[in-house]
């Protein structure tokens, strides 16, 4: 893993590291890519994945709306907002 | 009268025969609580509404249920109505949720009384809880030793008595493994036999709720509460809850107990060796027949996990952008700074570690490689494991290789180190089975843990054979000493 | 240098269920913001997705009527990236496995049909609305729309014009109106489209690289934008450079294309199956009830028109066309016996009146049981249609019942003979000089006497009786 692809999934998932634990952080990143990578040495030809413990298939909700306006206690629990909309800095498209 | 390590059972007698009223109980339960606030068990206590509801109860007289008026400790990461949640992370440090996750709703519905929020590792993430944005839990059978994780904070509350039960959560062992380290009971369902609903998502395929307690007895009593399905977690499984309290002293003479052939003990330490053939004895003594058996992917546990948890992790995890909810950053130059400050802030470093690891592994030209191929062996570790329950009832390991540690001993510099303290409970989560730790003694002088592993839905199964055995036994009655925490 | 355009659209349609594709909130439009928002929608910790069946159940529907294939087992996925209005850090989607796979929509092009193949539709929920403009340094974030199901629907890239996109949108919109699968107001979002455009020497096999603009919501635009596009690229492509392969936004106000400025340097979506969610299976019977519950299409009503109504091939094509002007003529029917009529009323004065204010049917003043009333006033001769068209004026602008208004301006159609003939005769009367012209053989005057008599009864005299009388008169 070079330092060009922890950059690139640093971003991907929005997060940057410390200048003083970057090296350290990519040693251990390549630890666990070593740990899991050693799954390559198993034959998985024709196995399909197991996504989920339950072998089961969805429920599917019915279409009637159960009405659970929460306006005022979302908008509270946001760092920033208005009586009406969260808000960010704003975007250029 | 102190009701400090009373059990649930014990604590419904006092309350029956009006030695001790709820609100005398939970007060007494709190105290305990602020007493050894040096443990660090708890991130949020709930005083206020604790006492009012234990007067309703008071008042009411409605002593119908088990639970009620049973003070119980949540894992922060169940979301309460109006109760900060924090899943011991800086970036959920001022979260309130506006509603209860369906298994504190249960709990508190049969009468429970929450008395607080425990400590953990940060979102989940972490077997010695010294991951938590608010410090770690100490072991209270060692002052500056490890609880296990994540539900340390779940599991050291029960062990020094200041609930009976507690609730945790298990991805790969987090209700286990502390509960060994803490010489108590705990208790990992089948996937799906509890809601997920309001419960903070770690890993979704893996992650499911459970009670950690003083004894078999007592998780019976929290599970039979907990369980059921939840048409709010399409995951949930809709079959039949049987009451587990009613099996529970069965005999299980001619019941087989599979040991696991990959799983070489002999590299452990000799101690560990010892409490586990003791047990076996034990078992023996009760009737039960050991076979060994063979699951040949088994080994491939703790890669697999580590491939398919920090994945799911990865995602379920970027709703933590501060814009809704949770820690924002000031000072920011643009929404996407905003998400890198906000984030980079609020995530402590083994957060940010799986999040990266897991965008990796899905990351395009790597996903077939890291993330299906693990979903590929997790499918051949399910496969092993139907197998052998076609010819066994349960399956025993030791629930970690070791004792506790001391603080910062291991995977410091190394972090898979820690993740092999995983070894013999992650392969349950991947295929979903439930899996119980009971106290078994201990390892210069810490407690160590015996696990069982059941088949699908067999809970009432593994709650038999853990309460035949501490019938028989003392372990589970054994307690640390306090007095460093005063 | 002879140039070809190779267009692919990926339609956006808005499903019209009640409630969101994994929660039970509201989908209405128009609400006050935030508030058809529920703990899923804001994508609160510990929250998680169930299916909507109703929005399956319109996917396939739409899926069926395209000839494709239905996956009975569906799964979702998540798509994985940050933006200010997509509560989770991820859209649920539909990427290995979606429900409708393949089919094709015939389009109208000059006078022809041509075939466009259909690649697959998908399941997916809409993101929330982000507001850039209307406070100072911030953006201001609504969540109502996030969660509405969508199906997007991806086409072959098969389309060589912009006209033709149009056609395709045309035939798309009628298509899932008819289907009752969206309302498809494009106004308001329900229906819109991105557009890959490329550009290829003719005759080339390969494809020329390619620019998506996205999120055009009309007919218009769709047809601008692209005209736009492909005479950018061709002019990029003349000067011998290349085009970028980007995501473009159009202007409307400017009239142009032109990069969208939040340029990602690494757009990498991390496509996996949703972990909440288990694979969605669609039985056997689920899939007969929706076949029989299949509504009626165009084309089938266009000949049940012609068969149980009599209606001429012209006048029934035109009024299945529209969704909403067929299903006003058939809830009008019930109490008309002249069919044609109707029609003919529907595609002339009705359809002018619309086309003037530019609304759909429903949206107007107008209801079936009062053109009914109209049509069958016209037609027994309670009045003429001359006086019926400005009955429908009236109609149009305050929603009063024909009746209502014969009654009170008093325009029922004299029909008896003596009330013409008393008016035929003070015509007659009074204008010797005429009288005299016509019977000399100035046989025009005829219509003169018609348009007298008619003025003086306020164009209630019936005119055929008007006709027969003065025939008479004029003849003594
Ligand atoms: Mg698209
Ligand atoms: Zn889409």
């Amino acid at each position: 893993m070079d330092q060009e692809t922890v950059r690139t999934i640093c971003y991907l998932a929005r997060l940057e590291i410390d200048q003083n634990k970057s090296e350290k952080i990519q040693k251990d990143l390549e630890t666990i890519i070593e740990l899991i990578g050693s799954l390559q040495s198993i034959d998985t030809s024709d196995i399909e994945p197991l996504y989920n413990p339950l072998e089961m298939t969805a429920f599917k909700h019915e279409d009637l709306v159960i009405s659970d306006n929460k306006k005022n206690k979302f908008l509270k629990n946001a760092a920033e907002s208005n009586e009406d909309y969260f808000l960010v800095p704003r975007v250029v498209e | 009268m102190s009701i400090q390590f009373k059990s649930i059972t014990e604590l419904n007698e006092l309350l029956d025969n009006k030695a001790i009223s709820v609100s005398e109980l939970t007060q007494e339960s709190i105290q305990l609580a602020k007493k050894y606030d040096e443990l660090n068990c708890f991130v949020t206590l709930n005083e206020e509404n604790s006492s009012k509801k234990a007067s309703s109860i008071d008042r009411d007289k409605k002593n119908t249920s088990l639970l009620s008026g049973i003070p119980l400790a949540q894992k922060d990461l169940f979301c309460t109505k109006g109760l900060r949640t924090t899943c011991s992370s800086k970036i959920l440090s001022n979260f309130i949720p506006p509603y209860s996750a369906t298994v504190v709703e249960k709990l508190e519905d049969a009468g429970s009384i929450t008395i607080g929020k425990t400590n953990m590792d940060e979102f989940a993430m972490g077997s010695s809880n010294e991951t938590s944005f608010f410090g770690s839990v100490h072991n209270p059978w060692k002052k500056g030793f490890v609880p296990g994780g994540s539900s340390g904070g779940s599991a050291a509350a029960v062990a020094a008595g200041i609930v009976p039960a507690a609730t945790g959560t298990d991805t790969g062992g987090s209700i286990r493994q502390p509960a060994a380290h803490c010489g108590i009971t705990g208790l990992k369902p089948t996937y799906g036999r509890i809601s997920r609903w309001g419960m903070i998502a770690f890993a979704s395929s893996l992650d499911q709720a459970g009670p950690l307690a003083r004894s078999a007895e007592d998780c019976a009593i929290l599970l039979n509460s907990m369980s059921g399905y939840d048409s709010k977690d399409t995951t949930s499984l809709n079959s039949d809850v049987p009451n587990f309290l009613e099996n529970i002293n069965q005999s299980i003479k001619g019941k087989k107990i599979g040991i696991i052939k990959e799983f070489d003990l002999s590299g452990l330490d000799t101690e560990v060796q010892k409490r586990f053939d003791e047990s076996k004895k034990a078992y023996e003594n009760l009737g039960a027949e050991f076979i060994e058996v063979s699951l040949p992917n088994i080994s491939a546990s703790v890669p697999t996990y580590y491939s398919i948890a920090p994945a799911e992790c990865s995602s379920n995890l970027s709703r933590y952008d501060g814009v809704r909810f949770g820690h924002r950053a000031e000072n920011t130059d643009d929404l996407n700074d905003l998400y890198i400050k906000s984030r980079s802030e609020g995530f402590g470093d083994e957060v940010k570690r799986r999040i990266l690891i897991g965008t990796y592994a899905l990351s395009s030209g790597y996903y077939d490689a890291y993330y299906k191929k693990a979903q590929q062996v997790r499918r051949l570790i399910k496969n092993d494991f139907d197998q052998v329950f076609k010819s066994i009832d349960l399956l025993m390991t030791p629930t970690s290789p070791n004792s506790a540690f001391k603080f910062e001993s291991k995977g410091t510099q190394n972090p898979v180190e820690l993740y092999l303290e995983d070894l013999f409970t992650i392969s349950s989560n991947l295929a979903g089975l439930p899996a119980i730790s009971i106290p078994h003694g201990q390892v210069h002088s810490l407690p160590v843990g015996l696990q069982l592993i059941g088949n699908f839905l067999r809970e009432d199964l593994l709650l038999n054979a853990a309460h035949v055995f501490q019938q028989n036994s003392d372990f589970h009655n054994a307690k640390p000493n306090l007095e460093n925490f005063k | 240098m002879s140039w070809e355009t190779v267009i692919g659209l990926e339609t956006h349609v808005q499903l019209s269920t009640k409630t969101k594709l994994f929660s039970r909130a509201s989908t209405a439009f128009g609400a006050s913001p935030n508030t058809n928002v529920n703990l899923i929608d804001c994508g609160l910790p510990g929250v998680l997705p169930s299916v909507n069946k109703e929005a399956f159940y319109k996917a396939i529907r739409f899926g069926m009527a395209i000839g494709a294939h239905i996956n009975q087992t569906s799964i979702f996925d998540r798509k994985n990236y940050f933006y200010a209005d997509l509560p989770k850090g991820y859209q649920i989607t539909q990427m290995d496995l979606p429900i409708v796979l393949g089919g094709s929509i015939e389009i109208l092009t000059d006078d022809s049909t041509k075939t466009i193949n259909i690649t697959r539709a998908h399941l997916e929920e809409d993101a929330g609305k982000s507001i850039h403009d209307e406070f100072d340094g911030f953006s201001a974030i609504d969540l109502n729309r996030a969660g509405t199901p969508l199906l997007e629907i991806v086409s072959e890239p098969e389309i060589s014009s912009a006209k033709e996109a149009v056609a395709y949108m045309k035939a798309m919109h009628q298509l899932v109106t008819y289907l009752d699968v969206s309302d498809g107001n494009m106004a308001q979002g329900s229906l819109r489209c991105d557009a890959n455009v490329s550009i290829r020497k003719r005759g080339d096999s390969e494809l020329g690289i390619r620019t998506e603009i996205k999120n055009i919501n009309s007919f218009k635009f769709i047809e601008k934008a692209i005209n736009f596009e492909i005479k950018r690229q061709i002019k990029v492509l003349e000067s011998g450079k290349k085009v970028t392969q980007e995501t473009r936004l159009y202007d409307s106000a400017k009239d142009e294309t032109r990069p969208m400025r939040s340029k990602e340097f690494a757009n990498d979506y991390r496509y996996f199956p949703e972990p909440d969610l288990l694979p969605v299976v669609i039985s056997d019977d689920e899939m007969q009830k929706i076949k029989d519950e299949f509504p009626e299409l165009p084309t089938e009503k266009e000949i049940r028109y012609q068969k149980e109504y009599g209606l001429s091939s012209y006048d029934a094509q035109i009024i299945a066309s529209s969704k909403s002007m067929a299903d006003f003529f058939e809830s009008s029917l019930s109490g008309v016996k002249n069919y044609s009529l109707l029609a003919n009323w529907l595609i002339g004065e009705i359809s002018a009146y619309l086309n003037k204010e530019l609304i759909e049917i429903h949206e107007s003043k107008l209801n079936p049981e009062n053109i009914a009333m109209l049509i069958n006033r016209i037609d027994d001769q309670t009045i003429s249609g001359k006086i019926g068209k400005s009955i429908f004026e009236e109609m149009c602008i305050y929603g009063s019942s024909p009746d209502q208004i014969i009654e009170s301006k008093g325009l029922k159609q004299i029909t008896d003979d003596d009330s013409i003939e008393k008016v035929v005769d003070e015509v007659i009367r009074n204008n010797s000089e005429q009288v005299q012209g016509y019977k000399s053989g100035k046989e025009k005057l005829f219509g003169f006497f018609v348009g007298q008599v008619m003025k003086k009864t306020q164009g209630k005299a019936n005119p055929q009786t008007v006709n027969k009388i003065l025939k008479e008169k004029l003849k003594k």
